[in-house]
């Protein structure tokens, strides 16, 4: 058994291309997740019992499945179901925002909770309605606690963004199965990915801890 | 939107889905066992006071946390039979990688709170004559295991959702018995939809468990 990483190393470009696909929908996941998920924790929030109920549903439901039952449903039922031309792009993005909605909306929803109800009534009483209150008083108070946790979350999900190369989208997982098959090098390619996708996920949780510290220090308790 | 739903075509493949379940749940059974088990291994040798016991589990658990757990079944699959010669099949990859990872996740969870458990216990235990590994088994363990019960039961839950990714590889459990049967009667909506409610009806009673154990344990602290 040789190590030989010149074969993996001529086609380094391939799995840049894999890398920066990846990056992708982890970002437009976070684009849509996000908001989808302070929407969803407003939601659980409000004291309308439907809509209460509907969100926690939804929350617990993309909780309780597995992401890859989520993505095939997405890929191979949805275009059945509603007439749209389902790409492994789009079925991806739409997979992991609202699989990761699912989590941020409990992130939100532990966050504004956590902040004193006082708060709550202070801005009431000063004439701010619910709207207001809400963004200019708790949101950036939750907001702060909540960084560590949300950050957790976000590697999460670029970890489970490997599974879009089940359905063909070219991420990195993907190039480097092409990459394995075409050099037959599979030790060598998938070692090299695993240690790409380490140094990735090392730096942002370095990162993580790093900001969760710098918040304990000012006074900010962490919440989970 | 036109469809009409049909179960009945995944209820005359019910055998075939029922192979699949219960694949499902061997795999969950052994990578659960070998992942919490050894998770504690690995979680007392990173707390350890010795280097050579908590950097090898330190380098473990920062190896085996920071990789996607797919990375971890593939490579265990296609490149570590190259490596070390042993042929894996579906089933030992999948193993493999589960495990590894939830070992690496574990760990630190037993770690956290194997730290919460006040210095004084410690002390305790030395008082009265107990080596360092009485005082851990008999009175530190048994506290910490208790307090981290809901962090391990979720990592429980994430190791049932994982379970699906064997499927990659090829190991017969229930998305791929799923995929056989949306192939073969072109019913992908019923298919996945019924593994989709599976995993819901199984894990859901489960979260709202956690809720109420840790409701409990927050009582009794």
């Amino acid at each position: 058994m040789e190590w030989n990483f010149l074969a993996v190393l001529r086609d380094f470009d391939l799995l840049i291309l894999g890398l920066l696909n990846t990056l992708k929908v982890t970002g437009l996941a976070l684009l849509f997740g996000v908001p989808l998920g302070l929407v969803l924790a407003l939601s659980r929030l409000s004291t309308i019992r439907v809509l209460s109920g509907v969100a926690g549903f939804i929350v617990e439901f993309f909780r309780t499945t597995p992401p890859l039952v989520q993505l095939f449903w997405f890929f191979f039922a949805l275009p059945i179901l509603v007439d749209v031309r389902m790409t492994p792009l789009i079925a991806a993005v739409v997979t992991f925002s609202i699989q990761s909605s699912a989590f941020f909306a409990e992130i939100f929803r532990g966050g504004i909770l956590s902040i004193d109800k006082g708060q709550w009534e202070g801005a009431k009483a000063i004439g701010m309605t619910y709207g207001q209150s809400l963004r200019r008083i708790i949101l950036p108070q939750a907001v702060k606690r909540m960084i560590p946790a949300f950050m957790e979350r976000s590697i999460e999900l670029l970890k489970t963004t490997t599974l879009v190369s089940t359905v063909a989208y070219t991420d990195l997982m993907f190039q480097a199965n092409e990459l394995a098959q075409k050099t037959f090098r599979p030790l060598e390619v998938y070692t090299v990915v695993a240690v790409i996708y380490f140094v990735l996920i090392f730096v942002f949780s370095q990162a993580s801890i790093w900001a969760e510290h710098r918040l304990a220090k000012s006074g900010e308790g962490t919440v989970r | 939107m036109g469809h009409t739903w049909d179960f009945a075509t995944i209820l005359q493949n019910w055998p075939v889905l029922w192979v699949g379940i219960k694949g499902t749940v061997f795999i969950f059974v052994i990578t659960v066992v070998l992942g919490l088990g050894g998770g504690l291994v690995v979680g007392v040798a990173r707390y350890a006071k010795s280097p050579f016991l908590s950097w090898p589990a330190r380098a473990f658990v920062e190896v085996f946390r920071n990789t996607p757990v797919l990375v971890q079944i593939i490579w265990f699959f296609y490149a570590f039979p190259i490596l070390t010669g042993i042929e894996t099949d579906p089933f030992l990859a999948a193993v493999l990688g589960i495990s590894l990872n939830t070992m690496a996740f574990s760990a630190e969870i037993y770690r956290a709170g194997i730290q919460s458990i006040d210095r004084g216990q410690w002390e305790a235990g030395k008082a009265i004559g107990m080596t360092y590994n009485q005082t851990l088994r008999r009175i530190i363990l048994p506290v910490a295991v208790k307090r981290v019960l809901p962090a391990l039961t979720n990592r429980g839950i994430e190791v049932f959702k994982m379970s699906t990714l064997a499927s990659v590889v090829g190991y017969v459990e229930t998305l791929n018995q799923a995929k056989l049967i949306a192939d073969l009667n072109y019913n992908p909506i019923e298919s996945y939809t019924a593994v989709a409610l599976i995993f819901f009806v199984v894990l859901f009673p489960v979260v709202q468990g956690t809720y109420v154990l840790e409701r409990m344990l927050r009582k009794g602290d």
